[in-house]
């Protein structure tokens, strides 16, 4: 089957239940996406499927033909960093680094849908994701500073 | 630097292609061919160690090393400017390559974009005294590092004085070149001198290193080398090294703690999808398939037979971890503290702590790629050397036939420190490599992380006191059993001698200046594997002392800071403790009005010379029985920081894991097996649970700096315990502090 990553198509002959992690770290060597639990609890495998945070560690292959998958090799375009990894980048947030892909992927899918977060919404969204190094005050920061940033030039928000 | 330095310019006799050379002040320089590089290093970096390795002493003569004497860290600087540091230290969220790369740079010279750090591989430098833990690496490599670049400036000088034909103490080192002191536009940079020597001269003399306040970069803010690779998703794990060709194994883990495998047949495994080949060895028994999903389900697949050993449960592990009995050992003793308190205590309080999981988020990895005569490996660990030990001895080769080849961590906290008495992933992906003959790469799933590693082991603390008419405290005995932290990877002939466990015993002295004090240890082996956790007995250890040292205060009628204060010896470490608690209550607000239903506790804790105090405002949801920590202020002293950014998030990490610890974590034991496979059963704090932490970061006088990483995850727990004593007037003497504890606690 055909599956669309980043905007490239891929060919994959990988069994349909295959979980979508491991076809794209193992078969497609974007590593960036991480395993941490394979129960779809910690969210370090965090990717996007047509836009919505999507734990991809749950997701069988056969579930995500024809959708637009994104994972956080596809964030960053023409070596230009997106805002949320601007943002984190910023606030120096990367402890191990192991939970942050799917950070970052959970706050651009927050930022999308909604561009200028309270502060609550932020810690709601992002408390689905766990972080062992204890980086939650950073990464609060980082998610509002990444929308101050997106935030068009003279906007109200 | 003055002209008589230069006098004592030593030429090295030849240059070595490839090798190094032993200056007389024990450094190794090391030459490539004529303008391509220079290099200098470190050997092994504890001085002693360094003699008698390099069969030197002080006043030898330099001479060539032989093969096996490698750096421990060293420097190269290349004609296309650009300088590499090796360093022997892991980066696993700590920042160590950062501060690392601070303190070289000082006294190097360069600019912060010349630099390239690398995590040496176990063939690149060799000694066996690498490893990252114990919140150790800048303590150890403040000097030598320093030592170094400054040696490695000195001979770049030397070189320079001799192409712009200037008198040393003429010429300025900055960002990367020597330039001219009264014309900066006559100068040299680091790249050229390298391509254009053909003979360096190292200086032997002594070289002077800045004095700290004529730091540039250490001290500053720096942002982190590793975070580029780290946003774009770059950063090489462990769980992500992958060759051509590699496929994919699981081994068979035992079910129970003492399980031992019986036997073991391949069932269907053999042919299910993907299956390349069932290794059966021994007590080993794994699959190799083309598919990490496909070689879990062929391991499920495996026929095999179990001795599951005895059925433990959790209520006789910790009655073996208790105090009392034969084998203890006064680890502190001032006065007679025994007597005073067999006559009469005042107090007496017993305190426990439970077993805890590292539960790293990137589990266990390795990819091997083994031939008959040995191979590579590359892995996520905190102690390549043990790995190359351990791989080698399982596959009856020699440790030099195994490279290890380090990547970052995702995650350590002691659990990527190699122990014999647990499965490695490693090892079992050096058999499966070896027996499929093709790089194999083996990452564990969450359940063997939770189930088949090693714990943090149970404690149990009985503490009394006895208080003189004004309310001072005059003597106090500290009773400490503690499961192994250290000892279980250690031989158990050492283990022997020495009788307790220096690792279960960090933070299980008492800090206050009191009459009679005395510190008795018990060391309790367990049948699970027990091994190093952040900090050690850090946590227990200071949760059991300074619990109690609100308890004493409430005893005396007075307020714990005061309590605190009034004990605190009159010396150096005394005047820091005072610093750091009193930074912290000021910050805090302490003994000021809160919002309705808050309270306040503090704590205070050394660990290695680093001093902490930690005020937590907590509050309590009285049906569920949850504390939530709302904001805890530490001010932390570790005498010299090198990077306050990177600092701070040491210090909020420690706290943020120390309040999921002491609030959620434990890992329990039934019928011989862990409870807990995963995070549905072993929660972690959220951010939505999870305190906005303040730090203030405070400088001892000496200067000298020392750990951070686990040294703040101490007075976390007694912090809470005691705002949740001044907000309910009931203690909470077990760790975790549990919904289930503090509802039995409030006898709800």
């Amino acid at each position: 089957m055909e599956i669309t990553v980043n905007d490239r198509i891929y060919e994959v002959d990988s069994e349909p239940d295959r979980p979508l992690l491991w076809v794209l770290r193992d078969e497609l060597g974007l590593t960036g996406t991480k395993f941490g639990c394979g129960i779809g609890i910690c969210g370090s495998c965090e990717v996007h499927l047509d836009g919505a945070a999507t734990r991809s560690c749950i997701t069988m292959l056969s579930s995500v033909e024809g959708k637009a998958i994104r994972t956080l090799e596809g964030l960053s375009s023409e070596g230009n960093l997106h805002p949320v990894q601007q943002a984190f980048l910023d606030e120096q947030v990367h402890q191990c680094g192991w939970c942050m892909s799917g950070q970052m992927m959970r706050a651009v899918a927050l930022l999308e849908e909604n561009p200028a977060p309270t502060d609550q919404e932020i810690e709601t969204a992002m408390s689905a994701n766990l972080c062992r190094c204890g980086a939650y005050g950073r990464i609060k920061r980082a998610v509002a500073r990444a929308a101050e940033i997106q935030a068009p030039a003279g906007g109200d928000s | 630097m003055s002209e008589q330095a230069t006098e004592q310019l030593d030429p090295i006799p030849e240059q070595p292609q490839d090798g190094w050379y032993i200056s007389r002040r024990g450094f190794l320089i090391g030459v490539a061919a004529t303008g391509a590089a220079l290099a200098l290093g470190i050997p092994l970096g504890l001085p002693a160690l360094r003699r008698t390795a390099a069969g030197l002493t002080e006043g030898d003569a330099g001479g060539f090393a032989s093969g096996t004497l490698d750096p421990f860290i060293w420097f190269k600087i290349y004609p296309d400017e650009r300088v590499r540091i090796y360093l022997p230290k892991a980066e696993m969220g700590q920042g160590i390559h950062t501060a690392l790369a601070q303190i070289a740079v000082e006294e190097l010279e360069v600019s912060w974009d010349q630099l390239e750090i690398l995590h040496a591989s176990t063939s690149q430098a060799d000694g066996n005294f690498r490893g990252t833990s114990g919140s150790m690496s800048v303590t150890t490599l403040y000097d030598p590092l320093r030592q170094a670049a400054a040696t490695l400036r000195e001979i770049l000088r030397a070189e320079a004085v001799r192409v712009l034909d200037q008198p040393a103490g003429n010429l300025v080192a900055h960002d990367g070149a020597f330039q001219q002191a009264d014309d900066p536009g006559n100068r040299i940079t680091y790249g050229a001198l390298v391509a254009g020597a053909t003979q360096w001269q190292i200086p032997e003399g002594e070289i002077p290193l800045k004095s700290p306040s004529e730091y540039k970069v250490i001290g500053q803010p720096v942002p982190r080398v590793d975070l580029p690779a780290k946003v774009t998703g770059q950063a090489i794990f462990g769980y992500d090294a992958r060759v051509e060709g590699m496929l994919y194994g699981a081994a068979v883990h035992p079910p129970a703690i003492e399980a031992k495998m019986r036997s073991a047949r391949p069932g269907q495994a053999a042919g299910m999808p993907g299956v390349v080949q069932v290794v059966i060895e021994d007590d080993f028994a794994g699959v190799v398939a083309r598919s990490r999903p496909q070689a879990f389900a062929a391991r499920s697949a495996l026929e095999v037979e179990w001795d599951e050993g005895h059925p433990w449960q959790q209520a006789e592990l910790e009655e073996l971890v208790s105090v009392g009995g034969r084998g203890g050992v006064s680890i502190q003793r001032e006065g007679n503290a025994l007597s005073i308190l067999k006559e009469d205590s005042t107090v007496v309080a017993e305190y426990r702590s439970g077993m805890a999981a590292h539960a790293t988020m990137e589990p266990q990895a390795a990819l091997a790629d083994i031939g008959s005569g040995g191979g590579r490996v590359w892995t996520s660990t905190q102690f390549e050397m043990n790995e190359r030990r351990d791989i080698a001895a399982a596959l009856d080769l020699e440790p030099e036939q195994i490279e290890v080849i380090p990547t970052y961590l995702g995650g350590g906290f002691g659990r990527k420190i190699p122990l014999s008495s647990v499965p490695s992933a490693g090892i079992e992906a050096a058999r499966l490599s070896r027996a499929v003959g093709a790089p194999v790469h083996v990452g564990w799933d969450r359940f063997e992380e939770m189930r088949n590693g090693f714990v943090r082991p149970l404690t149990h603390h009985r503490l009394a006191a006895r208080l003189d008419d004004q309310g001072q405290i005059e003597a106090m005995h500290h009773e400490q059993a503690s499961g192994d932290a250290l000892f279980g990877g250690f031989p158990q002939a050492v283990a022997g001698i020495v009788g307790f466990d220096f690792g279960s015993t960090r933070g299980a002295q008492i800090p206050y200046a009191l009459p009679h004090r005395e510190v008795t240890a018990w060391r309790r082996p367990m049948p699970i594997p027990t091994g190093s956790w952040r900090g050690l007995g850090l946590m227990a250890n200071i949760f059991a002392i300074e619990s109690f040292l609100d308890e004493l205060a409430a005893e005396a009628g007075m307020d714990p800071l005061q309590f605190r204060l009034a004990h605190l010896p009159e010396d150096a470490l005394g005047q820091r403790m005072r610093a750091a608690l009193e930074a912290a209550a000021s910050r805090a607000g302490w003994g000021g009005a809160l919002p309705e239903g808050r309270a306040q506790g503090l704590a205070c804790g050394l660990d290695g010379g680093t001093v902490v105090a930690e005020v937590a405002e907590i509050s309590l949801d009285t049906d569920a029985g949850r504390i939530r920590v709302h904001r805890v202020v530490a001010a932390v002293d570790p005498g010299r920081t090198i990077n306050p950014d990177g600092a701070r998030a040491q210090i909020e990490g420690s706290i943020v894991m120390g309040t999921s610890a002491a609030l959620l974590e434990e890992i329990t034991v039934k019928d011989g097996r862990i409870e807990a496979g995963n995070f549905d059963r072993y929660p972690l704090l959220r951010m939505s649970e999870a305190p906005d932490v303040e730090t203030i970061l405070l400088e001892a006088p000496d200067g000298k700096p020392r750990g951070l990483g686990e040294p703040p995850i101490g007075p976390i727990a007694p912090a809470i315990a005691n705002a949740f004593f001044a907000l309910t007037a009931v203690r909470l003497r077990h760790l975790p502090m549990t919904s289930d504890r503090v509802q039995e606690a409030l006898g709800a």
